[in-house]
């Protein structure tokens, strides 16, 4: 195991994974992410909204950015640092988006939507959420 | 994920096991709930006690869902969800769309 600093802002590699970019392969990546948190003693619930705004990403990643094309390949790292928070950054390959443009999930004629509450569902498990490279990498934090 | 599904009272008693999440989970309930629609059993309750979480793509299903079993007078009901599962509904809004139940009994009688 690599010695760790005391340094809340030094974080430490704990997976990088290279998703294929097909559905089925998502929910093996998430189960990957949770079982290493859980062998880091990350308490359940924490771990639960981790795993999920994981899903969520690489469930974009997916069927947004690498529109469901199974050559592709969808990026994914996992760190911690001393203090027990864990970052998470996703990377497709496509041409990214721009959050500004989502609408609201919860506008009452989208209540009974089939799609469009991952980004949402994110930001609100998630204590920080960025956005960067035009929207085709999405990192994010949980302290 | 594992799918049970009963008939109790004309009810449709669905049991799952496992996370409800994009990919064969998904298709999986929507297949049967479609059938299930499409044979008229429009009176649906979903168990969800071992399902500990619940993804947006599972979300969009069952409200989707909700919806069309309402316009033909049935409805969607949720058994026992887990508090994780709680958390994610109330996180994007639509868990008061929901009648939600402690036992499976409790949401058949419920459509008598």
């Amino acid at each position: 195991m690599t010695a760790e600093s005391s340094d809340p802002g030094q974080w430490f590699d704990l997976l990088d994974l290279s998703v294929p970019a097909d559905r089925k392969a998502i929910a093996q990546a998430t189960d990957t992410i949770s079982e290493t948190l859980t062998s880091f003693e990350v308490p359940e619930e924490k771990r639960l909204q981790i795993a999920l705004a994981v899903q969520e990403a690489l469930a974009n990643a997916v069927v947004h950015g690498c529109k469901n094309d199974p050559s592709k390949e969808v990026r994914c790292r996992l760190k911690r640092n001393s203090q027990g928070g864990i970052l998470v950054t996703i990377t497709d390959p496509g041409p990214g988006f721009s959050p500004l443009q989502l609408m609201d999930p919860q506008q009452p004629g989208r209540l009974y939507a089939d799609h469009g509450r991952g980004v949402s569902l994110i930001r609100q498990l998630m204590d920080e959420v960025d956005f960067e490279h035009g929207g085709n990498q999405i990192t994010m934090r949980k302290y | 994920m594992d799918i049970n599904v009963r008939k109790r009272s004309e009810v449709q008693l669905i049991q799952l096991r496992g996370p409800l999440r994009l990919g064969s989970a998904v298709d999986e309930l929507r297949q049967v709930i479609e059938e299930a629609v499409g044979q008229g059993d429009t009176r649906i309750a979903i168990n969800l006690a071992e399902v500990p979480m619940i993804d947006s793509s599972g979300i969009g299903l069952l409200v989707r869902f909700l919806a069309s079993t309402k316009q033909r007078g049935g409805n969607i009901k949720l058994v026992q969800p887990s508090k994780f599962a709680v958390q994610t509904l109330r996180l994007v809004g639509v868990l008061n769309l929901f009648e939600i139940f402690d036992n499976d009994d409790a949401a058949v009688e419920s459509f008598a």
